[in-house]
């Protein structure tokens, strides 16, 4: 994999055998760690090869994704718990979110025609627009959103 | 996120700094509707703004209806490739004033 990194420092290939790069984070539904998570995905982006672009906007999506289940799943309630799970794979990143919240609209995480005097409902438009793909799971008592992003040159839109 | 305002020319010129996003976004959104009540043109300094969410965006576009409805201006300029892209990812380059120093943003 040749690529540039970024600021982020140089990190051996991912041995076959050493299973894929992995970290996970619980969080409160609290505004203010969105700066923290940013932080971590834009190093781990950075860190995997992709390039400054692409790593501003996956940042964006995973902001996104977790803006919209701070305010939709938990209607801002600070206090309840965020599930992000970030993971690398050969040719791929995935984020996994899972909240306890009130289930999603299907509609509203359908992106839907950008209205430029919307107030809501670019968050989806951008997660879309960014990401590979973009699942959403409704299990017993949770919510389950997952975002792929391909590596440059892997496949799909990256 | 910090913004603070000064008056040049008759003008409001607000300096916005660091990251916007869903945490700080309403406090900003509150601070531009108090000064535009105060002025005929806003000119909003993005230069130092680090991050922007869709949250931020429509902010600045709740901002940008109410100016339309008084008759009065909104200008931004100093938009760095973190908030250029945003806009352009939700496709609303063209309905804002841009201009890239604060020298041409008072000249609108």
């Amino acid at each position: 994999m040749s690529c540039n990194k970024g600021n982020a420092p140089e990190l051996p290939p991912i041995p076959a055998a050493s299973g894929p790069l992995k970290f996970q984070m619980r969080m409160s539904s609290n505004p203010r760690l969105l700066a923290v998570v940013r932080s971590s995905v834009s190093e781990f982006s950075a860190a995997l090869g992709f390039d400054d672009k692409q790593r501003r906007r996956i940042t964006l999506a995973v902001d996104e994704a977790l803006s919209n289940v701070m305010r939709h799943a938990y209607n801002n309630q600070c206090d309840h718990e965020i599930e992000l799970n970030c993971r690398a794979q050969n040719d791929c990143l995935e984020f996994t979110f899972i909240d306890r919240g009130v289930p999603a609209d299907p509609a509203r995480i359908c992106a839907q025609p950008l209205d430029e005097v919307a107030l809501g409902g670019r968050g989806t438009h951008l997660i879309r627009e960014i990401m590979d793909e973009v699942r959403y799971e409704r299990l017993p008592g949770q919510n389950r959103l997952h975002l792929k992003k391909y590596m440059p040159g892997a496949r799909g839109k990256a | 996120m910090k913004a603070q305002t000064r008056q040049q020319s008759g003008v409001t010129i607000v300096d916005v700094s660091g990251d916007i996003d869903m945490g700080t976004s309403p406090g900003l959104r509150k601070m531009l509707m108090e000064s535009l009540k105060r002025t005929s043109r806003l000119v909003l300094n993005l230069r130092e703004v680090r991050y922007i969410d869709s949250s931020g965006i429509a902010s600045l576009v709740e901002v940008l209806m109410k100016a339309r409805n008084m008759k009065k201006q909104l200008v931004l300029f100093g938009l760095n490739k973190a908030v250029q892209e945003v806009l352009q990812l939700t496709r609303l380059t063209t309905i804002f004033e841009i201009r890239e120093t604060e020298e041409e943003a008072l000249q609108v």
